[in-house]
């Protein structure tokens, strides 16, 4: 199946990528981000919050995006 | 500039670049966010929602996820322990990324880090080009989304956040947002 993944980290993706059939969204996130800081990106499946065990289907967009981005003087 | 200057607290964004320079910043684009005098706190749905939009409207991440602006009340523009932090835990895992903090007085500070090989940081010089079309220059739509995404909050106004005021008001009411605040302050802005 392919998804299309949107994520900031490396280079940057905003492309469709190939997945196998069954992959959930903490195994998306491990191949292309990696095994930890999970914690520190909001995850989104067609633009609402995903679980990590939430199987994708083809078609879908999936988004890693940072969370708590905050300044201070 | 007009950013900075429009209201009373900080303020923060994405550099959107120019496709063939990543370094040459064509417009700022703001999302949804908490700010106060000494702080600001984007919407972490709201960053979500921008990347969706960017990512529709054409962009790569390389052009619109790299640049992290935001303004301090002071002359100073040096970045705070909580800049570094954000610098570093947000924007740690890209090749490249670069923050930029402009202050009053025009005081600003402008540094490229680069994740890949031995990774470095690099004091940018920062300037305003001039000779080339700036199409998004439009005070009044700065003004609207000044309006659409800033959420104002004072703390010496009260000891409560403003989500927990939101809570407390009615459902169909929106929280308090910069306009509603400092209405005569924006308005003469704006103008």
């Amino acid at each position: 199946m392919k998804v299309l993944l949107i994520s900031n980290d490396a280079g940057g993706y905003a492309h469709h990528v190939e997945a196998p059939d069954n992959t959930t969204v903490q195994q998306m996130f491990e191949r292309h981000v990696g095994a930890f800081h999970a914690e520190s990106y909001l995850i989104r499946v067609n633009r609402q919050p995903a679980a990590a065990d939430q199987l994708l289907r083809d078609g879908d967009r999936v988004s890693f995006t940072p969370q708590k981005i905050e300044g201070a003087a | 500039m007009y950013l900075r200057d429009i209201g009373p607290t900080e303020i923060g964004g994405f550099g959107i670049s120019n496709a063939d320079d990543l370094l040459l910043i064509e417009d700022i684009q703001l999302v949804r966010q908490t700010c106060s005098v000494t702080s600001v706190e984007f919407d972490d749905a709201s960053v979500a929602d921008f990347f969706d939009s960017q990512v529709d409207a054409g962009r790569q991440p390389e052009q619109f996820a790299r640049v992290w602006v935001h303004t301090h009340p002071g002359a100073s523009p040096s970045p705070s322990q909580t800049d570094e932090e954000t610098f570093s835990r947000c924007f740690g895992g890209v090749d490249w990324c670069v923050m930029h903090i402009l202050a009053e007085e025009g005081n600003t500070y402008t540094r490229a880090r680069f994740n890949v090989g031995p990774g470095t940081d690099r004091r940018l010089r920062c300037r305003t080009v001039l000779d080339c079309e700036f199409p998004a220059t439009d005070h009044e739509k700065w003004f609207e989304e000044y309006c659409e995404n800033v959420t104002v909050f004072d703390p010496f106004a009260s000891r409560r956040s403003a989500i927990d005021l939101y809570d407390d008001a009615d459902w169909w009411q929106q929280p308090p947002t910069a306009a509603d605040l400092w209405s005569d302050r924006l308005f003469e802005v704006g103008r």
